[in-house]
């Protein structure tokens, strides 16, 4: 059984398919990979699945349980936590207390505020963020304000992390740092991620599996180096050959 | 420890005056308390909601006037407490009713909706009242005293205030608080956004319910365009700005400064009130959005962090 499972998943706005027919599956403790083009249906997907709406055909598993017409904390509750590509951080809370919200009402839903933070203290830790522990997230720049949008999904305790787009925007060196995060989090932690990302050296670079979407269909899945070299990909998204 | 001790104790003193004064005072400044008590208790009541969430609702009016409608119709039928309490449960089973397509809707949506609801309940009355007794008003009688009316209000401007303040430091308010930041965000973070709105919408709408039973007992004659005037909705909500959002003190601190102002000037100058209202609006919104106590409150901190190092 995967971890996660999605059998012809297709949804339409009004007459636009903005996705049609995708099957798709997660192994435990993979690093999965989802590329395409602007437009192709990734963050459309990434929603259906955290539940923000149904699909209109198709359903979701999720270790081995249907999952298609949960909301989005019942999905957040049963250990499927996600980013946003634009970031939503609680900007006038602290760095602590955005993060202690994920213990609170994630997968752990402590009872208690004290041990909520005591929690989220080691999660920015484990992101390198605690010396920001006490200010206000509107004061983070980008790239931390990424760094603590990973720390709060990581606080819902999720077995399986959707990442959407958390390298976009950042530096080169700021990209090489997240990339370590990325791969810290399955070898450490042990989640599985699925990872929405433009950044084609980082995702052939973390990624052991890689899906691509095109105007919503499904059009690939391999290794990086099969993508890389696949002439239906290199036609309709890469452009050119990627070399590795 | 010691902090803590001091605000209880400054507490107590506060609760133990308000109960005495009705044997020191004057009829006079027994009723200008009840009044700012009543503020206080539907401006502690409105930051539940719309305080904590952002769900800005100028609903308190309908369930205000609802409150006073129950008391009305239930008076010299049951005793006075009973009533008080009914009016409260049926403000809240009415925001339950209402609550879920309602706190669909968000923004600038939400407050015209409310806005509307307000309408629709007073002229919901005004048909009722014509069909029914031929008339708009009703007269009340044998209401009960002065004195009686203040320790109802007292009571439940309490019960308000210990509310609002729990709900804020639980882990029920800091799902209202992250709701306000980012509903969406809060919702992927495992917040069931729509139960809490809900339920902070229902325990908000029972204070101005019993607020307005004990209101239309105190005036002893009630008609629609009064009870559900859409103005006790606009002066909470300057009072709640003024003091800030999302402050247990500063709706005290809002209630207090807007009831003087209008004390020394209502009598007089009616319309002046109304006018200064709007400036103090315009002027809080637009140079001191966070209100005036969070402002001090963060200052006092800063130096006592500042102290420490």
């Amino acid at each position: 059984m995967s971890l996660l499972e999605g059998f012809q998943v297709s949804k339409n706005f009004g007459g636009l398919k903005a996705l049609y027919d995708v099957d798709f599956a997660v192994e435990q403790g993979e690093i999965v990979g989802l590329i395409g083009a602007n437009g192709a249906g990734k963050t459309t997907l990434f929603n259906v699945i955290s539940g923000v709406y149904g699909p209109s055909s198709g359903h979701i598993r999720f270790k081995g349980e249907n999952i298609t017409r949960l909301k989005p904390h019942q999905i957040c509750q049963k250990g499927l936590g996600r980013t946003f590509q634009v970031v939503k951080p609680f900007l006038n809370m602290t760095v602590l207390r955005n993060v202690s919200v994920g213990k609170l009402f994630g997968r752990d839903r402590l009872r208690h505020r004290k041990d909520a933070e005591r929690d989220a203290q080691q999660i920015l830790e484990f992101v390198g963020l605690s010396e920001k522990a006490d200010i206000p997230a509107k004061e983070l720049t980008l790239a931390h304000r990424k760094r603590l949008e990973i720390a709060r999904a990581l606080a819902t305790n999720p077995e399986l992390l959707l990442l959407d787009e958390v390298l976009a925007g950042l530096t080169p060196t700021e990209t090489d740092e997240a990339m370590v995060l990325i791969r810290e989090i399955r070898e450490s932690l042990g989640v599985t991620v699925l990872m929405v990302e433009h950044v084609m050296k980082a995702v052939i670079g973390v990624s052991g599996r890689i899906f691509v979407l095109h105007y919503g269909e499904k059009i690939a899945e391999g290794t990086p180096q099969e993508i890389a070299e696949n002439p239906t990909v290199i036609e309709a998204y890469l452009g050119e050959r990627i070399e590795l | 420890m010691g902090k803590e001790r001091r605000l209880i104790g400054a507490i107590g003193l506060i609760l133990l005056f308000l109960c005495l004064l009705p044997l020191m005072a004057s009829d006079y400044h027994v009723s200008v308390f009840l009044d700012l008590m009543m503020w206080i208790a539907l401006t502690e009541s409105w930051i539940i909601l719309s305080g904590y969430t952002g769900y800005i609702s100028l609903g308190h009016s309908a369930f205000f006037g609802l409150g006073a409608y129950l008391m009305a119709i239930t008076w010299t039928h049951i005793p006075y407490g009973l009533g008080v309490i009914l009016a409260g449960l049926l403000s809240t089973a009415f925001a339950f009713a209402i609550g879920f397509p309602f706190l669909r809707v968000r923004g600038p949506y939400f407050v015209i909706l409310t806005l509307g609801l307000t309408e629709f309940t007073k002229f919901l009355f005004i048909n009722l009242e014509i069909k029914l007794g031929g008339t708009v008003g009703r007269i009340l009688m044998m209401t009960p005293g002065l004195h009686t009316l203040y320790y109802s209000i007292l009571v439940v401007t309490a019960i308000a205030t210990i509310t609002a303040y729990f709900v804020k430091n639980s882990r029920f308010g800091t799902g209202l608080f992250s709701i306000k930041e980012d509903e969406d965000a809060a919702n992927a973070m495992g917040i069931n956004t729509s139960l809490y709105k809900w339920l902070a919408f229902g325990i908000s709408a029972s204070f101005p319910g019993m607020v307005g039973a004990i209101l239309a007992l105190r005036r002893s004659y009630i008609d629609p365009y009064t009870v559900f005037s859409p103005i006790v909705s606009f002066q909470v909500i300057v009072m709640a700005f003024v003091g800030g959002l999302e402050d247990v003190e500063g709706a005290v601190v809002g209630a207090v400064i807007l009831t003087l102002i209008s004390e020394a000037l209502w009598a007089r100058y009616p319309y002046t009130y109304m006018i200064i209202l709007g400036i103090v609006m315009i002027f809080i919104v637009k140079f001191m959005p966070l209100g005036l106590v969070f402002p001090i409150k963060r200052r006092i901190l800063m130096r006592r962090k500042g102290k420490d190092r």
